[in-house]
């Protein structure tokens, strides 16, 4: 018996030993790291991981990136940095893009913060690792400040998505579009009680007073608030037209439906993130219809004016299902998808995946993509407008029966005139 | 302007009403602090959610389906997880406490972070009272929360469970030798004051869309209800609600609703600073009654 399983155990191993030859023709390409550290628990960073994986595919069934005379394929490496959680020290999140950084060795990081204070905090550590980072999600103007304090030091930071300035300036021109339109002069503003929406809020509301309106009243409320019966209410007694909610806390859902059966007659017209993709409708079971909100780049909305959102739009539903289609965030999948595109031309044109090579390259980026127009300011700062041509844009919609974003701003993305919803006519 | 105070104050009080009752029954029955009361809130949100979208299940029999399930979960986390530190007082609060932040996260990690979550009210529309308009979900909660409230009552008094129930709360060792078996008793609280979580739940979640951090939320609530009103009393809880309920809304009109969820937190500060056992508390700390 013994003699058996010693002879058992030898031709094992010599049938082992004596396999086939490595081919030792076959050359392994190695892939280009796409590294995304972001807050993957939530819709914006789920949407934007998911817009960098259609990006992904697409490029790597066209053959991937060529770079030093061979073509490459990308792959993502990602990492849930957990940031938008209640509490969680900043410190965390700064040690899991670390974590990402040391141990999958990404060429590039793209979408990356979610919150302001993460973004101008793992700048430094962008700077020591030097890693091309485009960011589309985190918004604070402090942003450009920063470059510029040590532009050698955190000049490898680039961001495509919308910032807080150019949401005050958007929400302003919404105003003002409603001003000539409606010939609305009324206001009143409900936010959220958090630096982002106060500083919105405030921004639009200087604008405002400089421009004729009466600010009726101007609220702020804490993330978790459950009832604005005393602000709709103030609204309704001081002949408010027009009521501005900047939020992007759930519980902003409760302000939709509380304004329709406390029966206040001004039009709602601002930024709500839970009303914002095309499932909201089914959620608020239509009340949402004559809400005037912003998605802050194009794409999750597709606008016609610009085919390259449409296409996105579409493609996103093919690869990832009608359902997720629907729940699209509006903030962060267009310039997440363009991202890395920007990324792969920068890297051909620079013919490297040296760090410095990639940032002089795509300072020199100019292209149009499903944002429209991508070109960075001095502050790498992806400059936003109106005009599709000339500039990134976001777009206002309003919802209509039975479930329908018309896009209503810009002028060269609008499908129809803002319309007076029932409860006003 | 009065009558919106007046009208969203009893609406806001009933809502803080309806939310603690779970938690005081649980307490003021078996002298557990369910702090897994948060997260029992809104699983119940999710199973309604689940059942209605997912299984296709009509929200009138989802409704009695998600309590039903929520008390057959208080009935375990008694036997599964609080029977081993019965008594052990800052144990059983560790131990509720790690399961409910276990439901709110396994919920956070398995994606329910969407604005998706939305279950439907009772009935739809709304009407105007004293000029102030107000849907019928908020007039359907004030009145099934003074019911449930006056339910409570008259269980925790008139029945003879539910002067077993305090019996076992008050002293636990005669409740013993009268042969009131304390396991089942414990449990059987669980699993009611689970059902009215469920209960406050389906009737409040309607207003909004479900949000986990919701859970978190909704036990500060009921901390701030519970300890203000006195942990076993059932008028505390409604005099407490009232409090809070109108603190809340007057905050918000005539000071700056920025400062309406302090109510909550600076009322625990305030009645633990002066009067730890609450307003109509019945088992006085020992600095009191001396």
């Amino acid at each position: 018996m013994v003699v058996f399983v010693l002879v058992l155990a030898v031709a094992i191993i010599l049938t082992g030993c004596g396999g086939q030859k490595k081919d030792t023709t076959v050359v392994e390409v190695k892939p280009i790291i796409l590294g995304v550290p972001t807050a993957l628990g939530t819709i914006e960073g789920a949407d934007s991981l998911r817009a960098v994986e259609l990006a992904v595919k697409e490029i790597n069934a066209n053959g991937g990136v060529t770079v030093g005379g061979e073509k490459r394929p990308l792959k993502i490496e990602s990492i849930d940095t957990r940031e938008s959680e209640p509490g969680l020290p900043v410190h965390d999140a700064l040690a899991a893009i670390e974590r990402l950084i040391t141990d999958k060795k990404p060429h590039a990081l793209v979408v990356s913060s979610f919150r302001s204070e993460v973004l101008l905090s793992s700048m430094d550590l962008i700077g020591q690792y030097k890693v091309p980072n485009i960011i589309t999600i985190a918004m604070t103007t402090e942003f450009e400040k920063k470059l510029q304090t040590d532009y050698d030091k955190y000049k490898y930071n680039f961001r495509m998505g919308l910032t807080s300035g150019y949401l005050v300036q958007y929400l302003s021109n919404i105003m003002e579009h409603i001003g000539d339109e409606l010939g609305f002069k009324k206001v009143y503003i409900i936010n959220q009680d958090v630096l982002w929406a106060e500083g919105t809020a405030g921004g639009v509301a200087k604008w405002f007073e400089a421009n004729g309106w009466e600010v009726v009243g101007k609220d702020s409320y804490p993330t978790g608030a459950s009832d604005f019966s005393s602000s709709l209410t103030k609204a309704r007694q001081g002949g408010a037209q027009v009521i501005m909610p900047v939020f992007d806390m759930p519980q902003a859902g409760i302000l939709l439906k509380q304004a329709k059966s406390m029966r206040v007659p001004a039009l709602m017209a601002g930024f709500i993130s839970p009303a914002a993709s095309a499932s909201a409708w089914n959620t608020f079971d239509g009340e949402v219809e004559g809400l005037v909100n912003f998605i802050f780049e194009i794409g999750p909305i597709p606008v016609k004016a610009v085919p390259q959102s449409v296409s996105f739009f579409e493609n996103y539903g093919k690869e990832f299902g009608a359902d997720r289609q629907s729940k699209l965030s509006g903030h962060g999948p267009g310039p997440s998808y363009d991202a890395v595109y920007v990324l792969v031309d920068a890297i051909e044109r620079a013919n490297s995946l040296d760090a410095d090579a990639i940032v002089d390259a795509l300072k020199k980026t100019d292209t149009k993509g499903v944002i429209g127009r991508i070109k960075f300011n001095e502050n790498h700062q992806v400059i936003y407008g109106f005009d599709p041509a000339e500039t990134a844009i976001g777009a206002a919609f309003q919802w209509r029966a039975p479930g329908v974003r018309i896009p209503v701003f810009p002028g060269i993305a609008a499908e129809s005139k803002i319309e007076l919803p029932d409860y006003m006519k | 302007m009065g009558a919106s105070v007046v009208i969203y104050g009893l609406a806001n009080s009933a809502i803080l009403m309806l939310a603690a009752l779970g938690f005081s029954l649980i307490f003021g029955l078996s002298g557990v602090a369910n702090l897994a009361h948060g997260g029992i809130y809104l699983l119940s949100g999710f199973v309604a959610w689940i059942l209605v979208n997912k299984l296709g299940l009509p929200f009138l029999l989802a409704f009695p389906v998600t309590v039903a399930i929520s008390g057959i979960l208080g009935w375990l986390i008694y036997w599964v997880v609080l029977r081993r530190v019965r008594g052990m007082h800052l144990s059983e609060v560790i131990a509720t406490f790690a399961v409910g932040v276990i439901i709110l996260e396994l919920f956070r990690y398995l994606g329910f972070v969407t604005f998706e979550f939305n279950i439907p009210v009772i009935m739809r529309g709304g009407t105007e009272i004293l000029g102030v308009g107000i849907d019928y979900q908020r007039l359907i909660i004030i009145g099934l929360g003074i019911l449930l409230a006056l339910l409570l009552w008259f269980f925790a008094h008139y029945t003879k469970i539910g002067m077993a129930l305090r019996g076992m709360a008050q002293d636990e060792y005669t409740a013993l030798s009268l042969g009131i078996d304390s396991d089942w008793a414990a449990a059987l609280s669980m699993a009611l004051g689970s059902a009215m979580a469920a209960l406050a739940a389906l009737l409040i979640l309607p207003l909004g869309i479900i949000s986990i951090n919701m859970g978190y939320e909704v036990l500060i609530w009921v901390l701030a209800v519970t300890v203000l009103g006195g942990m076993e009393s059932t008028i505390g809880l409604i005099v407490a609600s009232l409090l809070l309920g109108f603190a809340k809304t007057v905050t918000g009109t005539y000071f700056d609703p920025k400062y309406m969820e302090v109510v909550y937190l600076l009322s625990l500060v305030l009645v633990l600073a002066v009067k730890p056992s609450g307003l109509f508390g019945k088992f006085k700390e020992l600095e009191e009654r001396v």
